[in-house]
């Protein structure tokens, strides 16, 4: 038995307890009053942020700097998957922070469930760009609020290209495949895309059809009206060609993005399927580089693959719904534009703004900053994860060669009849 | 006849008890139980309750976002069986978590004996073998995805084409390959680390045995075969038990290195149920693939457990 017990009788030792435990609540409670005194005329507004602090630090500094009555309590989330699921977690279990993103992969959820603020009658709303508007707009409500779209194409090395009398970008795709085997014929790796995902050159082949249909494609084959094994088919078979006509190596059924873009940063392949977010990365990795992008040539017009980018969104929750429509409505202002472009260097689209770009982005910025571009995975209405998980499975099945266009095509509809249309 | 100290202790304890109130019996047994209230909580919160929220979900159409859910009775359990997906992940993940059990098995047992004799630098070469174990597998993934990387520039295929003049191989590009690559990296990542689990069993092995078959004159086989391989048994179990059990879950070292593909040629359960728990928002599918999965994971190891316990007693 301790000295201490001894000497120190059971109700004395009991009431210290209870003096100390007492004292310990006072002060927390005391410090609660604290904070919500000093806050009174404070409003702590949260925003789960899916850039990194680096790129929207400077942004949220203008806002605070604007709105000294509203401090920002940011969480910086893990794109595409980790922020989709801790958003899922909040959204379920109503803590959710005040302003949130929306993307492809969740808008169907949000705006079905009625997880965010409709936008309609917020100022900002008749700057957004037609094709941001649409994006995340449901039954004429508009659920999202984005500032900007990204374009897909073909990135090229110009000194590369040059060595096989390059001018100028082919104009259709058989034109396209020549170049490559051209390049292939002089020693030079023409042409790698990744297979982790839907590519852009597959993606603006599609959008050659979907704007030969009007742009209703997909809400056609959602209907029924049509099906993929009528609308993919063709551009399957031409973007096959690729593999059978020896253009791009079968090995690249097990490269992603990063492995692609690597390499052509190291100057071992002289084109690559990719998008505007890319540019910056590899100017830095490899500065030396020419590069210029160009659109995805089809059967007799070209096209870009691309797709508008994540919006911001109210919790239809929010208890500080002044503060979140201020904060939403800066990140539209002329400003607010105008330190995300900085920071990211990327397409904004908001009408008021007109971004300054790198050179090598001017041949899509005009297409991007209307709309032109097309991206399967964003433009299917509903169950987009999953019909794109079966796609970049189907599609690594046709790059090896283990099936063919119109099974990737009809794979696609019997899976859209299992999700329920 | 005079009884053993410890036979004596404990007949003395024995008769202690015995003759102890009852209720002072209760209070020791609910002091001891106290102890065992953390561990219980955190049973019930991480894995009891969970368990229990998604056997409800697998009957239901949530999607992970609204609480709002519909009974759609065995129609989950039933779109699993009628996935290909589903099914191709399955046959994966049995077929990665049998040969990795059955290869590292094979290479740790000898690898341990080796390991076990007296020459320079011993502990230094099991660090190395045991190394592999230590960084994570997600980090081990990349840097074997550099290693095979299946373009002419990839580390393995360099030194292919420096030794044989082969042309590129694409280790992770082709579906067979692909599936040959993850175990392969898996066995080489393991090994090590149950190689030095046999290790620690074999100098358990008393000095005398081995003694008394080498003067009886078995030879090397004869030792490994009828003295070392008997005695392993019980390691065997514990090792079988940690393979089959993380290879059924195994998430982390496909993902890193193929995705999942080509196609769905290296897609785990443990991968087909985050898609679509998360990505597609099928909650309620993804709780009746956990269901079911736990059922195939609970069946498996009692079966193996089973044949170990068969093997222990047929060699003790």
């Amino acid at each position: 038995m301790s000295l201490f017990r001894r000497s120190t009788p059971r109700g004395a030792r009991a009431r210290a307890i209870i003096a100390i435990g007492t004292a310990a609540v006072a002060i927390v409670a005391m410090a609660g009053c604290a904070t919500s005194n000093s806050g009174s005329t404070k409003t702590t507004l949260s925003f789960y942020s899916w850039d990194a602090a680096a790129t929207m630090k400077p942004v949220f500094a203008e806002f605070e700097k604007e709105n000294p009555n509203i401090t920002l309590q940011v969480t910086y989330g893990t794109p595409v998957q980790g922020y989709i699921s801790t958003l899922q977690t909040h959204l379920n279990s109503g803590t959710a922070q005040d302003v949130f993103i929306i993307t492809a992969e969740n808008k169907q959820q949000i705006m079905d469930g009625g997880f965010a603020k409709p936008l309609n009658s917020e100022p900002f709303i008749s700057n957004l760009a037609p094709a941001a508007k649409a994006t995340y707009t449901k039954a004429g409500k508009v659920y999202g609020a984005a500032i900007s779209s990204w374009g897909g194409g073909i990135l090229y090395n110009k000194d590369l290209l040059a060595k096989v009398g390059f001018s100028a970008p082919p104009k259709t795709w058989d034109d396209f495949i020549d170049l490559c085997l051209k390049l292939k014929a002089a020693g030079i790796t023409p042409f790698y895309e990744p297979a982790d995902g839907i590519s852009v050159s597959l993606a603006a082949l599609v959008g050659l059809e979907n704007a030969k249909l009007g742009g209703k494609m997909d809400a056609e084959i959602f209907s029924g009206k049509t099906t993929f094994a009528k609308t993919w088919t063709g551009a399957l078979t031409q973007w096959n060609k690729l593999f059978t006509s020896g253009a791009e190596s079968r090995s690249v059924a097990g490269l992603t993005g990063d492995q692609v873009t690597a390499e052509f940063e190291k100057g071992n392949v002289a084109m690559i399927g990719t998008g505007s977010w890319a540019l910056g990365g590899i100017q830095t990795a490899a500065p030396s580089l020419k590069l210029d992008f160009m659109a995805i040539p089809g059967a007799s017009s070209s096209y870009w693959a691309g797709a508008v980018s994540p919006g911001y969104a109210i919790n239809a929750k929010t208890s500080h719904l002044a503060a979140a429509e201020k904060f939403v409505t800066f990140l539209q202002s002329t400003k607010g534009v105008a330190a995300y472009q900085k920071a990211t260097a990327s397409i904004t689209t908001t009408k008021d703004f007109t971004p300054t770009l790198d050179p090598a982005l001017s041949t899509m910025a005009a297409a991007v900053r209307n709309g032109e571009f097309y991206l399967p995975q964003v433009s299917w209405p509903k169950n987009s994860a999953a019909l794109n998980t079966e796609a970049t499975a189907q599609l690594q099945e046709l790059i090896q060669g283990k099936t063919t266009p119109a099974a990737v095509a009809a794979d696609l509809d019997t899976k859209l009849k299992t999700l329920g249309g | 006849m005079l009884r053993t100290p410890t036979a004596w202790t404990r007949c003395k304890g024995l008769s202690l008890l015995a003759t102890r109130p009852t209720w002072t019996r209760l209070r020791e047994s609910a002091v001891s139980n106290i102890f065992l209230v953390p561990i219980a909580v955190v049973f019930v919160v991480l894995y009891a309750a969970p368990m229990g929220q998604s056997f409800f979900y697998s009957f239901t159409n949530f999607d992970g976002y609204s609480n709002d859910v519909k009974n759609v009775g065995f129609l989950n359990y039933q779109n699993i069986f009628s996935d290909p997906t589903m099914l191709a992940a399955l046959g994966y993940t049995v077929f990665y978590a049998l040969t990795t059990t059955v290869l590292i098995t094979v290479f740790a047992i000898p690898l341990a004996l080796i390991i076990n004799r007296k020459f320079f630098g011993r502990n230094f070469v099991r660090a190395i073998f045991f190394f592999p174990a230590i960084p994570s597998v997600a980090i081990l993934g990349l840097i074997w995805g550099f290693i095979l990387n299946p373009l002419g520039d990839g580390v393995l295929n360099t030194v292919i084409h420096a030794l044989t003049g082969l042309g590129p191989i694409p280790w992770l590009a082709d579906t067979t390959l692909a599936q040959l690559s993850t175990v392969a990296v898996a066995v080489w990542t393991l090994t090590g680390w149950h190689a030095i689990l046999y290790l620690a069993y074999l100098q358990s092995i008393p000095s005398d045995f081995l003694e008394a078959v080498r003067i009886d004159g078995a030879n090397r086989w004869q030792t490994f075969r009828y003295i070392i391989l008997p005695l392993l048994t019980p390691a065997m179990t514990v090792s079988w038990l940690l393979l089959m059990t993380n290879g059924l879950k195994v998430y982390d070292l496909p993902i890193t290195l193929t995705k999942g593909g080509p196609g769905y040629a290296t897609t785990t359960i443990t991968q087909a149920l985050i898609q679509d728990g998360i990505a597609q928002a099928q909650v309620g599918q993804a709780s009746a693939l956990a269901v079911l999965f736990l059922l195939i994971v609970g069946i498996v190891v009692l079966a193996q457990l089973g044949l170990s316990r068969m093997l222990e007693g047929r060699y003790s």
